[in-house]
């Protein structure tokens, strides 16, 4: 498939096809309205659980940065006109990665290593989308995204020096892992064989998924984790 | 909110001045901590670091509880816009100054953000709420104004870098 041109601001954004605008909206709610969820649900109630001034002082930047993410895709979005009310938390109705109940910092720090993972892939693939303005917030983004896993990798492997603590975070990851795979969109995605046509994307949700499981695995392996059964996830 | 971005984080190791000292009684007696702690003057990232990496002490849930409180009174957005830059700024401020320092750590460099950007919250919600200039939130963030990272309550001393 040829690569969509380049769409350089937000005036051109205009005289693009109605698919292609409607497809960008889209991508930008859907980014807009998880970093606000993330910030809401997990990193800001996850101050009250970190156990020393250093991790609580480190989760409150690290929801501050998430908290920005979120105006940042907002801002896009308000430039091409996605009214407020679609980017409110009260109107939308979550993905499930965010109604985990959050209860502990093993919890939380699960979280980061493995949904910021996850975050990190879906804005892998915005770094050559074709609305050029979304790719340089992506591309902004990333490195945080990137500290917010290694801040779960760092955490989780000062936890897991202790048996009791290597059994409470792989609770947390039983627990929260089958959350994740339905994270990446169903199979043969209509929204995303339109992404792709535009070249928003580059993958499809199915390999998407698979590279993250891939991921996953080596990851946890590389912390002495087990990786819960895919049936866990269905 | 301070107008003199370049100011926070730049006294930090220095020794402490009289108004100070003032600052940090009138902060702990504001929170009904012992106001005569003690001040132990930490001298580097390094020392700041092993400091805070150690269990939290009651002070935070002091400070947490007058959070709560000042939360019934009034709200303020954690992600306005004005807001989040401010906390850009702070997080910039700490990244000069650990530079200066030869410190490149970017956990450490983040958690001083956090703390400063804690303080920065703590004060706009005191002032929304109206509170009145004493209230330890102001006291605090007067602390980071001037340029230091208050790190709290260990042992039998206030630490700050």
């Amino acid at each position: 498939m040829a690569a969509y041109p380049e769409v350089k601001t937000a005036e051109e954004f205009g005289k693009q096809p109605e698919e292609y605008q409607t497809a960008v909206k889209k991508i930008l709610v859907s980014h807009a309205i998880n970093e606000l969820y993330g910030a809401q649900v997990f990193d800001e109630p996850a101050i009250k659980f970190a156990p020393t001034p250093y991790a609580k002082w480190l989760t409150c930047r690290v929801a501050m940065e998430e908290y920005h993410h979120h105006v940042r895709f907002k801002g896009l979005a308000d430039e091409v006109g996605v009214p407020a009310e679609r980017m409110d938390t009260k109107n939308k109705k979550p993905l499930n990665i965010f109604e985990f109940p959050l209860k502990s910092w093993e919890e939380f720090c699960v979280i980061k290593l493995l949904a910021d993972l996850a975050e990190i892939l879906q804005v892998e693939d915005l770094l050559h989308c074709s609305y050029v303005p979304l790719r340089n917030v992506a591309r902004t983004t990333m490195p945080e995204e990137k500290f917010h896993a290694q801040f779960g990798r760092d955490f989780c492997t000062e936890l897991i020096k202790t048996p009791e603590g290597k059994s409470r975070v792989q609770d947390a990851v039983n627990r929260y892992f089958p959350y994740l795979p339905h994270f990446f969109g169903a199979a043969n995605s209509t929204n995303n064989a339109l992404y792709r046509k535009y070249s928003l994307k580059q993958r499809k949700n199915e390999d998407m998924r698979a590279d993250y499981l891939n991921r996953v695995k080596e990851l946890l392996d590389s912390l002495g984790l087990d990786m819960p059964s895919l049936e866990a996830a269905a | 909110m301070n107008t003199h971005p370049e100011a926070w984080f730049s006294a930090l190791g220095t020794p402490l001045g009289e108004g100070e000292a003032d600052e940090i009684r009138a902060y702990l007696e504001g929170l009904g901590v012992e106001a005569a702690l003690p001040a132990l003057l930490v001298g580097s990232w390094g020392q700041a670091e092993t400091l805070t990496r150690g269990p939290v002490g009651g002070w935070w849930d002091t400070e947490e509880a007058e959070r709560t409180r000042l939360e019934r009174l009034a709200r303020v957005d954690p992600a306005d816009a004005e807001w989040l830059a401010t906390t850009e700024m702070l997080h910039g401020a700490a990244a000069i100054a650990a530079a200066r320092s030869g410190i490149a750590d970017p956990g450490l460099i983040r958690a001083a953000a956090g703390a400063a950007t804690y303080a920065a919250h703590q004060h706009r919600l005191a002032r929304a709420a109206g509170m009145p200039p004493g209230h330890p939130f102001m006291r605090k963030y007067a602390l980071f104004c001037g340029g230091r990272w208050p790190l709290g309550v260990y042992g039998d001393r206030f630490a700050i870098f």
